[in-house]
């Protein structure tokens, strides 16, 4: 049996929980005396908290004064810089929250865009056309134009360059049996 | 607040999903259009384009055709090659590429299967009609003869292509009867491991100056070619230079003189690089321009090239460190193709890295897949 963590038994005890987590420790706890026993120190434990106020050596009631006192002055402060005429909206339209959340969603679909494309020809930043092999085969390219001629399922490739601007590759067709020599040519 | 922001992610991954999976279409085989002359010796017997999608990758449309055709030799000559010419010039600027089958051997009446896949990038949605265009190029008969409009001087490529076939089938038959099925077995294996050692380079061609790599804050220097020389070859390299980078090297240059007594118009020489560490790599071919040279007995010409070609192997760049240059190919005026013979290319550097032709890579592909040295033994009494 999978028994909910020690957390989620101490919100259950203190009525913290969402309520379908609420139903579901419930149900566990009708079935488990040990989790029951746990919960049940967790509410006992709830019940000795306000003492914690009367203990004398930590000053409780002291430090809660001090911290109400600053809040009133930061609240006072805050009133003075304001300007008199000039109203802060309550919702502005954009928040830096929200603003970061639909970012974040636009990243979120140019990364998901990506990942479903897949490994794309391979696309140069360079405009200037040019030969050159790819994983299966052999690709002219200039900018965002490509050509290629692929090989795949080829087990032994053999590339040839000609420096007045080709590219080969020669191999032998696994479908056919026939050497196939591919070319493509720099425009 | 983690749970909602996990369903909100959910829901967009979807969305995202499913306007793009709308985007996948099918091509038809109409965006194909083969075309063979009215005369030429092959027909086109039958044509598919299965498994041809269009698929939206961000704001480009990537295209990928695979295409497989059965061809019939019409004519009354054995064909010993074919190249198409496939042109994408209405998806892809420029986009052209040729696909040659050598090595054939398909008699009059006799068919064959030949296969193109190919990837095409722009940046929007295609128009209607045709997507490439696939055309015959030429076709290289058993007797060196030639039909085709030859537009990427596929008859050289292929002449020089059945030239090495013959050296290496009146090689491998020499071994046989000389050593018998026991020396072409060895002989084989050696070439086996003689492929899987050759190392390549990944090399980058571009037809205009220097790249903007990380190479590009080296210093720039010229740099010598050495050349390995053959006593038969008909050209000989006098000296060379490339301007060197880094991993890069632009406008090669190498001037070649004809002592042979005939007048040449094609020359290609063979271009080996080696890294600061002494490693060689074949890095590709520096022919002469395509139209304008004849170069008469006894002259000199210069073979120059305005491209910079970037090397790198298994991802990290190769700076070059030394050049070695070898005559590969020669074309004479009258359409003869000189190529290199075996005891030439029996060199301790060029063992190591140069590939094997198309011919010697066929016969150990028959002899490693297809039956062994029986079927080896059978190819070659085919010719």
């Amino acid at each position: 049996m999978k028994h909910p963590s020690q957390e989620v038994l101490a919100l259950h005890a203190g009525g913290d929980l969402g309520w379908m987590a609420r139903w579901k420790t419930a149900r566990h706890l009708a079935g488990c005396e040990r989790c029951t026993a746990e919960v049940g120190a967790f509410a006992r434990f709830r019940e000795t908290l306000p003492q914690l106020n009367q203990i004398p050596e930590v000053p409780w009631n002291r430090v809660a004064a001090d911290m109400r006192a600053n809040i009133r002055l930061g609240l006072a402060a805050g009133e003075c810089v304001r300007s008199s005429d000039g109203p802060l909206r309550d919702s502005p339209l954009f928040t830096g929250a929200r603003a970061t959340l639909a970012l974040a969603s636009v990243l979120a679909l140019m990364v998901t865009g990506l990942m479903l494309e897949g490994p794309a020809p391979s696309m140069a930043s360079s405009n200037e056309p040019m030969v050159q092999a790819t994983v299966n085969g052999i690709q002219s390219r200039s900018g965002d134009q490509a050509f290629g001629l692929m090989h795949s399922g080829a087990r032994s490739v053999t590339y040839t360059v000609g420096a007045q601007g080709t590219l080969g590759a020669r191999y032998t067709d696994p479908e056919t049996g026939n050497v196939t020599m591919t070319k493509v040519y720099v425009e | 607040m983690w749970n909602n922001v996990k369903a909100l992610t959910a829901a967009i991954v979807f969305l995202g999903a499913t306007s793009l999976l709308a985007q996948d279409a099918a091509i038809p085989p109409g965006a194909v259009n083969i075309n063979l002359p009215d005369n030429s010796p092959l027909a086109l017997k039958s044509f598919t384009m299965a498994d041809s999608r269009a698929t939206a990758r961000g704001a480009a449309l990537a295209l990928d055709l695979h295409m497989s055709a059965t061809l019939v030799n019409n004519g009354p000559y054995r064909i010993h090659g074919v190249t198409l010419r496939v042109v994408a010039q209405e998806v892809t600027l420029g986009g052209k590429g040729s696909v040659t089958y050598p090595s054939l051997n398909v008699g009059p009446g006799e068919t064959f299967q030949v296969r193109i896949d190919m990837q095409l990038m722009r940046p929007s949605q295609v128009t209607g009609g045709p997507l490439v265009q696939v055309d015959l190029d030429g076709v290289l008969f058993q007797d060196l003869s030639f039909f085709g409009p030859d537009r990427l001087n596929s008859r050289r490529t292929m002449t020089a292509c059945e030239k090495e076939a013959q050296r290496d089938r009146e090689h491998f038959k020499r071994i046989l009867a000389q050593a018998g099925r026991t020396g072409l077995q060895r002989e084989m294996l050696e070439s086996m491991a003689r492929q899987s050692e050759v190392s390549q380079l990944a090399v980058t061609v571009k037809r205009t100056g220097r790249a903007v790599t990380s190479a590009a804050i080296a210093p720039e220097h010229d740099a010598e070619f050495a050349f390995l020389e053959f006593p038969d070859s008909p050209v000989k390299p006098m000296n060379g230079s490339a301007r060197i980078s880094g991993n890069e090297a632009r406008t090669p240059r190498i001037e070649v003189r004809n002592r042979s007594n005939r007048p040449v118009k094609y020359v290609e020489m063979g271009w080996i690089v080696s890294d600061p560490s002494g490693k060689q790599y074949m890095a590709g071919s520096l022919p002469s321009a395509d139209t304008d040279l004849i170069l008469p007995p006894g002259q000199s010409a210069r073979l120059l090239q305005e491209t910079t070609l970037s090397f790198s192997a298994k991802g990290q760049p190769v700076n070059v460190s030394k050049m070695v240059g070898f005559v590969n190919q020669v074309e004479f005026a009258d359409g003869n193709i000189w190529v290199p013979n075996r005891q030439n290319l029996d060199n301790a550097l060029l063992l190591k890295v140069l590939p094997p032709s198309a011919e010697e890579q066929r016969l150990t592909d028959i002899y490693r897949k297809r039956g062994g040295l029986d079927a080896l033994v059978a190819e070659l009494s085919k010719f």
